[in-house]
């Protein structure tokens, strides 16, 4: 059982069918959640947390039903939304206690753990003062503190960085890889920031349209492409690349004496070398990269079916798991 | 997680009940209500009138009082079902001023912030949401209503000479069910309209215009066509009518002009579903756009 399982979810709103069909499981320590704007990033959480039916399907959360158990989903989740939401004539630490007591904490117990959280987004110094005039930054660190105070299991984050200078991004991006590390809580990301989720994130899933477009382990993708090298070169590049082969490595040749290849582990950088030197090539440029979460998703906004195809067409098209 | 060492730390204490849930929103409503300096002060005011008519029942109870200010007894009045029905239009009118400054309050603020997401995420269902502010404003209200009016039958029953109680006990249930039907009337109203508007000030104007607005128009009805069916919009008049047949009050209307008991308790109970749709319309965590 994964943290969150989808099955042929489906989600119309307002006559849009808005989730066609997701599904997937999820089961990473931190899940980015990442898309394009009206990709139905914000409506899956919205699911999620019970506020939309499913017109089909399931969405699970633990093992629970997302809309049927939606009560004992919101007692295991703290939630930060996308935009400005709080009570703004409210203290910081008022407002932190609210809503722990709502999420069931007695109030002398909401009471230790609202001045824990807010020291600990960083917000301990100003948790007297309403929340209105707090800044935008502080505004964002306050969300994360009302979800964190009463020790979810699960933490959702629609958009945590937005709005923030670089410092203060700095600053949530810390406080979310320490939640992480702690290892207590699961984490969704939501976020148009590929860096934020490649910062935090250890699984994502990339929506486009509604529909599934990747579900990938990031770490594993990495570490698969970790030999993957760019040449570009100058000479008899097709006897060069020809030896490569003959070594074992994948080799893919473009014009201009340019060339791609993913070595394997038994080959080293010095060997390519030697091979040009026996061949008179020149390597002007040689470019060691992994696969970045920008070329996932790319390669997956590139690689998904059109909008147009018809649901059932996707859901026999689509694994679970999307080999990148 | 602590303050000093700035660390997380997962909470593995005790959870209270679900159903309690709805009292914490309850609390922190009143705590918001009772913060403002007008409510206390409207609150001071609305015990002006409770305080004149415990005076008053005094002075009907005590013949050296009455002799002092009248010389002859018929002068002074009688405790009965009238004098009940005038505490409860006194009482019932401060309860209306109350609720149009109390009610945004409770729902605009959390309006204005674009609280709802944040507060619903919460394990509170929609309906919790309503009914732990309809706890917040029955309960404040109750303070002007219900809980004066019976304080004034225990005390006339307190000081009357005569085994008073026990033969008016009729006037006790007109009191509570008058009073009850007029402050859950109201709560709802108020909390329906306050989330329709996020200004408090446009909200407390609405919330008088929807009393009076259709009363005036009610009157208008009634006079062009010549029937006492517009009434039925005057919501000052109908519970006048329904006060006065439940205290067993003499009516203010003759036979013609007075309306059914049905026909005041059934647009009493639209009203109330109106104000209950509103309310479904209104609070929700996500607006969905069509189109």
């Amino acid at each position: 059982m994964g943290v969150i399982d989808l099955d042929g979810l489906t989600v119309r709103l307002g006559g849009r069918t808005v989730l066609d069909g997701l599904t997937g499981e999820l089961q990473g320590q931190a899940i980015g959640l990442l898309g394009p704007n009206g990709a139905g990033k914000s409506t899956l959480i919205n699911t999620l947390l019970g506020f939309h039916e499913p017109s089909q399907g399931t969405a699970r959360v633990f093992g629970l039903d997302a809309h049927r158990d939606r009560a004992e989903i919101r007692q295991r989740i703290g939630y930060m939304p996308e935009n400005d939401s709080f009570i703004g004539n409210m203290s910081g630490v008022r407002f932190v206690r609210y809503m722990a007591e709502l999420s069931g904490l007695p109030p002398a117990e909401a009471l230790e753990r609202a001045h824990e959280s807010l020291f600990y987004v960083g917000l301990g110094e100003v948790r007297y003062r309403k929340v209105e005039s707090y800044s935008l930054g502080m505004k964002q660190l306050i969300k994360l503190a009302q979800a964190l105070a009463h020790g979810p299991r699960l933490l959702i984050l629609d958009e945590p960085t937005n709005g923030l200078d670089p410092m203060a991004r700095l600053r949530m991006i810390k406080v979310i890889k320490e939640i992480r590390q702690e290892g207590s809580i699961r984490l969704l990301i939501s976020s148009h920031l590929l860096r934020d989720i490649d910062e935090t994130c250890d699984e994502v899933l990339i929506l486009k349209n509604g529909r599934i477009a990747a579900l990938s382990n990031i770490e594993q993708e990495r570490r698969s492409n970790r030999n993957f090298l760019e040449l570009e070169t100058a000479g008899a590049t097709g006897e060069f690349s020809a030896r490569i082969r003959d070594l074992g490595c994948e080799c893919a040749s473009f014009d201009g004496g340019r060339l791609k290849l993913v070595m394997p582990d038994n080959i080293a950088v010095r060997d390519l070398y030697v091979i040009a030197a026996e061949q008179g090539v020149q390597i002007r440029r040689m470019n060691l990269r992994r696969d970045s979460l920008e070329d996932i998703f790319l390669r997956a906004m590139v690689d998904s079916p059109s909008a147009t195809a018809t649901p059932n067409q996707n859901q026999e098209a689509r694994p679970t798991h999307v080999s990148l | 997680m602590s303050v000093y060492k700035h660390s997380y730390r997962a909470y593995g204490g005790k959870v209270t009940p679900l159903w309690t849930r709805v009292l914490v929103l309850a609390r922190y409503g009143l705590a918001e209500v009772w913060s403002s300096k007008i409510t206390i002060s409207l609150f001071t005011l609305s015990v002006i009138p409770f305080v004149v008519f415990l005076f008053m029942i005094y002075i009907a109870n005590n013949p050296l009082a009455q002799a002092l200010i009248s010389k002859s007894r018929a002068d002074v009045f009688e405790i009965g079902p009238f004098f009940f029905m005038k505490v409860l239009e006194s009482q019932c009118w401060i309860a209306l001023v109350l609720t149009a400054w109390i009610a945004p309050r409770l729902i605009s603020f959390d309006l204005a912030d674009n609280s709802l997401p944040i507060l619903l995420s919460h394990p509170i269902s929609r309906f919790g949401y309503v009914f732990g502010k309809f706890i917040a404003l029955f309960a404040s209200l109750s303070t002007v209503t219900w809980i004066p009016g019976l304080l004034l039958f225990v005390y006339q029953g307190y000081t009357s000479p005569t085994p008073w109680a026990g033969r008016n006990f009729s006037i006790a249930v007109g009191i509570v069910v008058g009073t009850v039907i007029w402050t859950a009337l109201l709560s709802l109203l108020g909390l329906a309209l306050s989330s329709w508007v996020k200004w408090r000030v446009v909200a407390t104007g609405l919330i008088f215009a929807a009393v009076f607005v259709p009363a005036g128009v009610g009157g208008l009805i009634s006079a062009i066509m010549r029937t006492k069916w517009g009434l039925l919009l005057n919501l000052p008049v109908m519970m006048t009518e329904l006060w006065q047949r439940l205290l067993g009050a003499p009516e203010m209307f003759d036979g013609n002009l007075s309306l059914p008991t049905f026909a005041i308790v059934a647009m009493l109970a639209t009203a109330c579903l109106l104000f209950v749709v509103m309310l479904n319309a209104r609070i929700r965590a996500r607006e969905v756009v069509r189109g």
